[in-house]
């Protein structure tokens, strides 16, 4: 894989470019939450921009994994973290069925009795970008935030 | 995620480490309504040393919530501070919760 012109070389040990691929349960994602804080310490990001990561993965993969498949089976799902400049983004792609992220209705934040709905809420509150596109049976959800302390 | 807790007096103190998310909200959760359930009447969940919540950990939080108030238990936050503030305020779920500054705080609110 290629890095772009904007992305430092992948030189020594921190790579600008960091992949995991987990399976559909929900103990996997704490295989993420710690790549996500190796790959944080490693280009020494602000620990709210490392939280905003965290989060918003926890809040899309429970998603996907909760809701995203009409059978049982093992499925693969892809987390890419990639440093740009000034920015980190993430792609996730999953092949569960069709999910657009955002074309869900924000949350009624003044109902009282609501327990959930609020996961994407945090998605968009606390990324800067978000894109969607289904390819070849394979939903693809980029984020991208940009560091700032 | 680590709980450790603690009593003082008839006031209860659990004390969270780590991530509150999909993989530990269970547990958490899990823990807080059974000490509801057992009959502790005051709790104060200190949340200093958490790391970050998610929705599924604001979840946990609701449900120990409605546990407490179906048992007339009392429950308080505190340590709610830096980016799990943020989330709190980013959710809405700040007015939804008693919260407290500190864990002494809390235990002083919760015996009045």
């Amino acid at each position: 894989m290629a890095n772009g012109p904007s992305f430092p070389s992948a030189a020594g040990s921190s790579s600008a470019c960091s992949e995991i691929r987990i399976a559909n349960t929900m103990s996997e994602l704490a295989r993420v939450a710690e790549l996500v804080d190796a790959f944080g310490a490693d280009h020494k990001l602000p620990n709210s921009v490392i939280v905003a990561l965290n989060v918003s993965l926890d809040e899309i993969l429970n998603n996907i994994i909760s809701y995203g498949y009409d059978d049982t089976g093992h499925h693969d799902i892809v987390v890419r973290l990639e440093l740009g400049r000034e920015k980190v983004e993430v792609v996730v792609e999953d092949d569960g069925k069709p999910f657009n992220p955002l074309e869900v209705a924000p949350p009624n934040l003044s109902d009282k009795s609501r327990a959930g709905g609020v996961g994407l809420h945090f998605v968009r509150n606390l990324t800067d970008e978000l894109k969607y596109a289904r390819r070849d049976g394979i939903n693809q959800l980029r984020l991208m935030k940009k560091i700032t302390e | 995620m680590k709980l450790v807790e603690g009593m003082s007096d008839d006031v209860t103190i659990v004390e969270a480490y780590g991530r509150l998310d999909s993989t530990t909200a269970k547990e958490f959760g899990d823990r807080l309504v059974s000490l509801v359930q057992s009959g502790r009447g005051a709790i104060v969940v200190d949340l200093k040393n958490i790391d970050y919540i998610s929705s599924a950990g604001f979840r946990a939080l609701l449900i120990t919530k409605k546990a407490s108030a179906e048992k007339q238990a009392k429950l308080a936050l505190c340590g709610v501070i830096g980016e799990v503030k943020r989330l709190f305020e980013i959710s809405a779920f700040t007015d939804e919760f008693l919260i407290c500054p500190t864990q002494a705080e809390g235990i002083g609110k919760l015996r009045q």
